[in-house]
């Protein structure tokens, strides 16, 4: 088992992470790639059995999907969607243990450059769908958690169903940084702040909030998606390019390529956790009673009066 | 100094700017650029004026950029075919970027009451002061991202947030004065009938505190913003227009400018907005 991960990466301003992914004569499996219309590239996240928790193989092919649309003249927006009844639970916390998805496993016993080199690869792989040359729009169902939920606030709209649940308690969006949720990137009002970061909010309240594009009822989601992604193709030609350059330049200006080698630093300091035997372990309790057992007794210790679904 | 196409009057502590233009629905033009730059310069300096109104009369307070092409080589950027150098060029663009800065950063509060329509360079006026308030009638909004120019106000995304941002700019759909207040472009709405009086209650009440204390908390805010970089932002708006404005041009553009020379204004504006019609 090669632990070198830190010699393999590659930064974003070398290739973009879609780019490292072949898709001619490529079968999708994990994600899927259509055409719904000329201009309308869309692609399917599809491991619905695992609520399309991330798995090395559905980034593979996201990133062979978005590189297709690039390279496809006539795409103007691409939609990502969830197959099944989620957008998204987060990085597949039971992929086998020589893959980048899950956390890496002690058991490899990775240096410090490991773990940094494996955080720049999966958090770039985030960075860059926010610095993607097209629109990219994000029809969200369901639970959309974690890892799915930065993949969600990278695109540049977002659709939600209003009963959708954005995070989950013990997890919520403001462990891992502020790059979570450049939704409120840089306005930072209080209705964005604090207690909207810390646990679940629904589809509704995000839209409130303002850290979504909109919500609406689960019966109409794709038909609102596909209202969205027709209008930006009446958009002239280019100038989205421009303007979310120009507005992603402005986030960067004010900081949030600093807030993503935060976000890898702070990744990496968690690997090195010691846990107080009152504190819940991942690892043990994944190893002691499974890894839905593991999110149970998350949620519970995170809000103990709360009825433990 | 007769002043046409804005009145200026001081009274009570307050500087009353009203754009004049009712008949272009206060568009912007040259003149009116001219006459501005030399009311801020005098309000600016003016210690009785303690706090500025900006408003519009007639029906609106401002309906942006005057788009004729008449009188408007300082306010609007050159017209495609028009041979103008790059240094021009960028020296047009950071004259109109410089302009909403330097009424962001006044020493004095400023409040933008707003009714009608607020597009475009109205919008960003309404921006750049410090606090708007709005009739229920007012309607929000910059189409110009249809048109392939660039949206040239960098406060987008500190006042909306990063999603909104994208939202409005990528559609160019205008939002009523509800939406706005709720998203934070908005400070206070109110019933058409009730907005007079309420900006008069806004303006007097700031207008009691000290004018070196109102000076100095402005300051400390933009301060703020400045550090997290908002200076370096209107920078890179310029010059992203500048790339904007350059680019190679596509058959499936909509050829705005020679539309309206060809067929008038009216014709270029529907033009621009009709496959928008039905999106709220």
């Amino acid at each position: 088992m090669p632990t070198g991960f830190g010699w393999d990466f590659r930064t974003q301003y070398q290739k973009c992470q879609w780019e490292n992914h072949e898709y001619k004569g490529r079968k999708y499996k994990d994600a899927l790639y259509e055409k719904v219309s000329d201009n309308i590239a869309r692609i399917t996240l599809n491991r619905p059995e695992r609520r399309n928790a991330f798995s090395d193989g559905m980034f593979n092919d996201l990133g062979a999907g978005l590189h297709e649309a690039n390279d496809d003249p006539d795409v103007r927006v691409v939609i990502i969607r969830g197959a099944g009844t989620s957008f998204g639970s987060g990085h597949e916390l039971s992929s086998p243990t020589e893959e980048e998805s899950p956390p890496i496993n002690p058991k490899l016993n990775p240096t410090g450059v490991d773990y940094y080199g494996l955080e720049r690869r999966r958090c770039g792989k985030h960075e860059d769908i926010m610095n993607y040359p097209k629109i990219i729009i994000a029809q969200v169902h369901g639970y959309c958690i974690g890892a799915s939920e930065i993949v969600a606030q990278m695109c540049d709209f977002v659709i939600a169903a209003e009963d959708t649940q954005f995070g989950v308690r013990g997890f919520g969006r403001f462990t891992f940084g502020i790059a979570n949720w450049p939704g409120f990137w840089p306005g930072e009002s209080q209705k964005a702040w604090c207690g909207h970061l810390l646990g679940e909010i629904s589809g509704k309240e995000a839209a409130d909030g303002g850290m979504i594009t909109k919500a609406v009822p689960f019966a109409q989601l794709e038909e609102e998606t596909m209202k969205w992604a027709n209008i930006v193709c009446e958009m002239p030609p280019q100038i989205l390019f421009f303007a979310k350059e120009w507005l992603n330049v402005i986030a960067d200006i004010s900081g949030i390529s600093t807030a993503w080698r935060q976000h890898y630093a702070e990744h990496l300091m968690l690997q090195y956790v010691h846990f107080r035997p009152e504190e819940v372990s991942m690892y043990k309790v994944r190893r002691d009673i499974g890894l839905k057992g593991f999110i149970t007794s998350r949620s519970a210790a995170s809000t103990p009066d709360a009825e433990v679904k | 100094m007769a002043w046409k196409n804005i009145k200026y009057e001081v009274k009570d502590n307050i500087g009353w700017i009203t754009l004049n233009r009712p008949q272009k629905l206060n568009a912007f033009n040259d003149a009116l650029l001219r006459e501005l730059d030399e009311i801020l310069n005098q309000a600016e300096m003016d210690l009785e004026a303690k706090v500025l109104v900006f408003k519009g009369a007639g029906r609106a307070f401002s309906s942006g950029q005057d788009m004729s092409g008449i009188g408007t080589s300082e306010i609007l950027h050159p017209d495609p075919w028009s041979r103008v150098t790059p240094k021009e060029l960028l020296e047009g663009e950071r004259r109109r970027q410089r302009r909403w800065e330097y009424i962001m950063n006044m020493a004095k509060p400023t409040i933008a009451q707003v009714h009608g329509y607020c597009l475009g360079a109205g919008l960003f006026l309404s921006m750049v002061c410090d606090i708007t308030i709005a009739s229920e009638d007012a309607i929000f909004g910059d189409q110009v991202t249809r048109m392939g120019i660039l949206p040239t106000m960098p406060l987008w995304p500190w006042m909306v947030g990063m999603k909104k941002a994208r939202e409005l700019l990528f559609t160019g759909r205008n939002i009523p004065a509800k939406e706005a207040e709720a998203i934070g472009l908005v400070n206070k709405v109110v019933p058409a009938s009730k907005l007079d009086e309420e900006v008069a209650r806004w303006a007097h009440g700031i207008a009691q505190h000290h004018g070196d204390a109102l000076a100095f908390a402005k300051d400390a805010i933009n301060g703020v913003m400045e550090c997290r970089g908002v200076g370096s932002a209107f920078r890179i708006t310029t010059d992203l227009q500048m790339a904007v404005l350059q680019r190679p041009t596509k058959s499936e553009d909509l050829a705005f400018y020679e539309l309206r020379d060809k067929k008038g204004l009216k014709a270029a504006l529907e033009a621009r907005d009709a496959p928008f019609k039905n999106f709220p």
